[in-house]
C-alpha cells in the first residue's frame, strides 16, 4: 500500500499532539505516570504502523525520558521495528472458550439385565447432560434418548419391565410436566403406546404401575411399526418419525454402548460449524439427508468428526434442490441486496470522514461542498482540506 | 467543547481506541482517562486536518443512498471517482459520513 508521506506526517504528529496534551493527567494527579503514557503511544503507533498508514520507523522529536520532575525511571523504549507481541490475554478465543466442552463423558450405562435384544428402545439412563437438548421443546426429539441429569440409576423395577425403556417416550410428554421423568416413568411410557393405538387413558395406568410394579404393554408387539406411530400427530410429526429411526439407532448404538457417548440423530438440520455463520433456521429440506444417513449426530458443536457427512448434505442441498420450489434459505440470500444494511457494516471498506459545509439538491443532481476529511480508498488513507462532490441520484 | 467522534472510525482513530482498550482492560488504563484520551485526539485531529492538510479533492459518483439525521448527512456513492491534485483512485462503493461543521464552531 502507497503510503501518502504527507498522511504518515500528520498522522505522526497527531499523535504526538496527542500524547503531549493528556501527558499532564498521566502524569500528575496521581495519574498512572509517563510510563503508561509511552506504552500507549508505542502500541497506537505500533499498530498504525501494522495497518500500513504510517511509515515506519517513526522518529520522535521529543524523547519519552522527558519526566520533567516525576520520580519515575526512565521508561523503555519501544522498537517498533518488532513486531507486537500479543499477551495472552487478547488471544482470539479458541473453539474451547467459545464451547465449553460439553459434558458428555459420563459413563453410559449398560443395558439393563434382563432386556434382551428386543429393547430396541433401552437408551441407558444415567446422569448424563446434553445441554442443547435441554431447552424445553428442543428443535429434536431425540431427548428421548437423553436421560434428564437429576433422573435416578435403574431402579430394580425397571428390570422386570417389557423391553421398553421409558426414556424413549419421553419426548411424547413433552408438554407435561418435566419433574415426571424423574418419578413416574411409567406413566409415560403408557402414554406412548396409548397414544399410538389413539387414545389417551394416562388416568389408567399409574394405578397399574403402584400395583404391578411394571405396566404391561397392551397395544400389541414392541415392534415399532411405523404405520402404528403415524396416526398420531399430537406431537408433531418429528417426534414420530424420530422415534422411528431412534429404533434403528438403537440398534446400532447398542453394541458402542460401552465407553463412548451416546449419539442422537439429529433432525433439526446440520450442525453448525463454530466459527461459520449459524444456521438460524433449522435447515428442513436436509431433513430425509440426515435422518437417513447421520445417525449419530449429537446437537452439540463439540467434536468434528461426526460432522463429516453433514456438509456434503448440506451443500448438495444447497446448490441444487428440486425438493421445492425455491433453494433453502441460507445466508447467502442477502448478498448484495440489502444495501442499506450492508452499508453500515462497511465500516472497513472505503469511507469517507468529513464535515460538511453546503449540501443542495436540483431535481436529481447533488452538490455538496466537504472539509477537513479522512479517506480511506483503496486501502489508502488520504486527507483533504476541501472537498467538492457532484452526485445524481 | 464538544468534539465529533467522527474522526474515531478512522484507521488512526480505531488504532488508538483498539490500544486504549487493550489497556483498559488490561487495568493498565483507568476507563475515564482513556475517555480524556478520545476527546483529546477529537480535538488534536480536528486541528491537525485544518492546519496541516491542504490538499483538495473532487468527488463524482451515482448517489445511491442519502440520509440525514442528527446533523449528519451519509451518502452512499456508487461507482464513484476521487480526484486529487496527484491522482485519481475509483472506487465501486464508498460511504461518506459528515457532520455539520457550523456545529464546532458555535
Amino acid at each position: 500500500m502507497a503510503i501518502s508521506s504527507m498522511t504518515s506526517t500528520v498522522y505522526v504528529s497527531v499523535i504526538e499532539d496527542v500524547i503531549n496534551k493528556v501527558r499532564d493527567e498521566f502524569v500528575n494527579n496521581g495519574g498512572p505516570g509517563e510510563s503508561v503514557l509511552s506504552e500507549l503511544q508505542g502500541i497506537w503507533e505500533m499498530k498504525m504502523v501494522q495497518a500500513g498508514v504510517v511509515t515506519g520507523p517513526i522518529e520522535r522529536s521529543t524523547a519519552p525520558k522527558q519526566t520533567s520532575g516525576a520520580p519515575a525511571p526512565t521508561p523503555p523504549v519501544h522498537d517498533l521495528n518488532v513486531p507486537y507481541e500479543g499477551t495472552e490475554e487478547y488471544e482470539t478465543p479458541t473453539a474451547e472458550i467459545l464451547f465449553p466442552p460439553t459434558p458428555l463423558q459420563t459413563p453410559i450405562q449398560t443395558p439393563l439385565p434382563g432386556m434382551g435384544d428386543n429393547s430396541m428402545y433401552n437408551i441407558p439412563t444415567g446422569p448424563t447432560e446434553y445441554p442443547a437438548a435441554q431447552d424445553g421443546g428442543g428443535a429434536t426429539d431425540m431427548k428421548s434418548g437423553r436421560p434428564p441429569s437429576y433422573m435416578p440409576p435403574p431402579s430394580p423395577w425397571m428390570q422386570q419391565r417389557p423391553p421398553l425403556s421409558v426414556d424413549v417416550n419421553v419426548a411424547y410428554v413433552e408438554g407435561r410436566d418435566e419433574g415426571d421423568r424423574g418419578n413416574s416413568q411409567q406413566p409415560l411410557t403408557q402414554d406412548f403406546f396409548m397414544m399410538s393405538s389413539g387414545k389417551r387413558k394416562r388416568e389408567d395406568f399409574p394405578s397399574q404401575y403402584h400395583t404391578s410394579g411394571y405396566i404391561p404393554q397392551q397395544d400389541g408387539a414392541g415392534d415399532p411399526a411405523p404405520e402404528v406411530f403415524e396416526v398420531e400427530v399430537s406431537q408433531g410429526s418429528n417426534s414420530i418419525k424420530g422415534h422411528d429411526i431412534l429404533t434403528k439407532a438403537n440398534r446400532e448404538i447398542f453394541p458402542q454402548v460401552a465407553g463412548s457417548y451416546v449419539r442422537i440423530p439429529q433432525l433439526d438440520g446440520p450442525i453448525p460449524d463454530p466459527y461459520e455463520d449459524v444456521l438460524s433456521t433449522p435447515n428442513i429440506y436436509n431433513y430425509q439427508g440426515v435422518v437417513n444417513e447421520d445417525y449419530n449426530i449429537v446437537n452439540t458443536p463439540a467434536p468434528n468428526d461426526i460432522q463429516a457427512g453433514t456438509p456434503a448434505v448440506g451443500i448438495q442441498n444447497d446448490v441444487g434442490d428440486d425438493d421445492d420450489d425455491e433453494p433453502p434459505l441460507n445466508e447467502n440470500d442477502d448478498d448484495d441486496l440489502d444495501d442499506v444494511e450492508q452499508g453500515e457494516e462497511l465500516n472497513t471498506q472505503h469511507l469517507v470522514l468529513a464535515q460538511f459545509d453546503k449540501v443542495t439538491r436540483t431535481k436529481s443532481k447533488w452538490k455538496c461542498t466537504l472539509k477537513d476529511g479522512i479517506m480511506h480508498i483503496n486501502n489508502k488513507d488520504i486527507l483533504f482540506n476541501k472537498a467538492n462532490g457532484e452526485f445524481d441520484f | 467543547m464538544a468534539t465529533f467522534e467522527l474522526y474515531r472510525r478512522s484507521t488512526i482513530g480505531m488504532c488508538l481506541t483498539e490500544t486504549l482498550d487493550e489497556m483498559v482492560q488490561n487495568g493498565t488504563l483507568s476507563p475515564e482517562l482513556a475517555i480524556q484520551v478520545l476527546v483529546q485526539f477529537d480535538k488534536s485531529m480536528t486541528e491537525a486536518l485544518e492546519s496541516q492538510v491542504k490538499s483538495k479533492v473532487t468527488i463524482k459518483g451515482h448517489l445511491h443512498t442519502y440520509r440525514f439525521c442528527d446533523n449528519v448527512w451519509t451518502f452512499i456513492l456508487q461507482d464513484a471517482l476521487f480526484k486529487n491534485e496527484e491522482s485519481q483512485e475509483n472506487v465501486g462503493r464508498v460511504k461518506i459520513v459528515a457532520c455539520d461543521s457550523k456545529l464546532l464552531t458555535q
